[in-house]
């Protein structure tokens, strides 16, 4: 697994044009028949179309290793986890992604690597599941909304996939992008966002351990509401730092503009960090309230991870670099 | 054929289940699970939403006197009016309440330091006024002219009202845009009203 280097070789290399044209021309016809596509898509497409899911399910089957990094913390129920999402690429009410979800066009799914990486790839996600253990960890969430869950997510470290492919001296940023499909995604017909939704992390935030890859969560592949197939989480960050669908990652030297810092810089910044300390001009940000909980909880310096990465910030005036 | 009092009534009544609905509406949804995983946030957006396109409504009173001359219209104003002023305080109450927990130190903290509740708070206590003088006994006494002058208040509070919702939207302002076209085509029609009738 550590061996393994995917090979350094263009897209239009690994998938022959004639395959790739004949694919999409088979897609057409199929959605003529709509009676059909209702239930063909698992039975005829080819094997690679939903080879992510079953090395996904393989991968969940293996067993996960259970840390526990909230603890003493109860589990947000899952129904309230799945039906109250911001997820604006389905429109802004927090019922709407669910609803809208399964618009989301999952299969296949390719994760474009680019910029300076010693190795820039577009991979398929089965080829990145296949080289990783999952693991299971319970991470508090906190929205810049001022709500908050606790959510076993399922997942890797989003390290090992950045060294897997090499950063260069010249890396000091990674910047995340997620699907932009206006066709399914009823959220980007509208300009709300300057579309497709960015993210991005400085290299150490990136780097560091907390920071992970998720692919599933309560022990189950991503539901679409949450951000399938594989989405970032950054537990000691407001929420909308941790990027859903993720269609590419790029490592950059400059510093990037994420969308809500493009749509509002005197509303968020680049860090975007738990901070009670800090009001947001939108929200107070002292308390919270637990989902599934009545009235209100502290908020916690760096939503309780502080311990783990508060020294990523020393020097840094919190107040000003909110 | 029913006599125009009769219609006048019926109307009134009409004006009362539009009042109520909401209430009925919410309770359903309350019941039903429909207010989510944040029930407090849906209770307080629910019953804003609800109080100012029940103010908006009775703002386009005037006009629809204006353009069916009914005197009807006239007569359900006060009623609907005050509708809008009672599910105002219902969402300010429900802020109070639920989302903040009668934590008055919080509920201070964010009316001083969020723009969108400090307009929200003005624009419900511009209302106060107008809800206190409805009654019959004021424009008497008070006089029409400082009556009506006092109640067209009510344009500024909807107008405050709708910045305070418009502040507090995070990325999709089709809503509150929907909101304040209503309110400026209404403004607009009243002023044009207002130049004519001085003719």
């Amino acid at each position: 697994m550590k061996g393994y280097r995917y090979p350094k070789i263009a897209e239009s290399e690994v998938t022959p044009k004639h395959v790739f044209e004949n694919r999409r021309r088979f897609l057409q016809h199929s959605a003529a028949f709509g009676a059909v596509m209702s239930f063909a898509p698992g039975m005829l497409m080819p094997n690679t179309a939903s080879a992510w899911q079953r090395t996904l399910a393989d991968k969940i089957q293996q067993g996960v290793s259970n840390q526990d990094f909230a603890e003493g913390e109860s589990l947000t129920s899952v129904n309230d986890a799945t039906t109250y999402n911001n997820f604006y690429e389905f429109g802004v009410r927090k019922s709407d992604p669910e609803v809208y979800g399964h618009k989301l066009q999952t299969d296949p799914w390719r994760v474009s690597i680019e910029g300076e990486f010693e190795n820039t790839a577009s991979v398929y996600l089965e080829d990145i599941l296949r080289r990783y253990m999952l693991e299971e960890r319970i991470y508090r969430l906190r929205c810049v909304e001022t709500w908050s869950m606790v959510i076993p997510w399922l997942g890797f470290p989003l390290a090992n996939l950045l060294t897997h492919y090499g950063l260069t001296s010249r890396a000091n940023y990674i910047e995340f992008e997620s699907i932009f499909d206006p066709d399914n995604l009823r959220g980007q017909r509208r300009s709300m966002i300057d579309w497709p939704y960015r993210e991005a992390l400085r290299i150490d935030e990136a780097m560091h351990p907390l920071t992970m890859i998720a692919v599933g969560m309560y022990g189950e592949k991503m539901p679409n509401q949450n951000g399938a197939p594989m989405r970032l989480v950054v537990p000691w960050k407001y929420g909308f730092k941790s990027i859903k669908s993720v269609v590419a990652i790029r490592a950059l030297e400059e510093k990037p503009t994420p969308s809500w810092v493009a749509k509002n810089p005197e509303e968020y910044g680049f860090y975007a960090n738990v901070n009670p300390e800090v009001d947001h001009p939108r929200w107070s940000q002292a308390r919270e309230r637990r989902i599934g909980e009545g009235g209100r909880r502290e908020t916690l310096m760096f939503n309780g991870y502080a311990d783990e990465v508060a020294q990523l910030y020393t020097g840094i005036d919190l107040q000003k670099h909110y | 054929m029913l006599f125009d009092s009769s219609k006048v009534l019926l109307f009134r009544y009409f004006v009362l289940c539009i009042g109520i609905a909401p209430g009925i509406i919410f309770a359903w949804l309350w019941v039903n699970g429909g207010l989510g995983a944040n029930p407090a946030e849906a209770a307080v957006h629910f019953t804003g939403k609800t109080g100012l396109v029940l103010l908006l409504i009775t703002i386009a009173f005037s006009p629809a006197f204006r353009l069916t001359g009914w005197r009807g219209v006239m007569a359900a104003r006060r009623q609907i009016g005050l509708w809008a002023f009672f599910w105002l305080v219902v969402h300010m109450l429900t802020w109070f309440g639920w989302d903040q927990y009668w934590d008055w130190q919080w509920i201070w903290h964010d009316i001083w330091a969020l723009h969108y509740v400090r307009y929200g708070v003005l624009a419900l206590l511009l209302l106060v006024p107008l809800a206190v003088t409805s009654f019959q006994w004021f424009p008497q006494h008070m006089g029409w002219k400082a009556w009506h002058w006092l109640h067209r208040f009510i344009y500024l509070s909807a107008g405050l009202g709708i910045y305070h919702f418009w502040e507090l939207t995070r990325a999709d302002y089709l809503v509150p845009f929907v909101f304040g076209s209503v309110l400026a085509f209404l403004v607009v029609f009243r002023l044009i009203d207002a130049l004519i009738h001085r003719q």
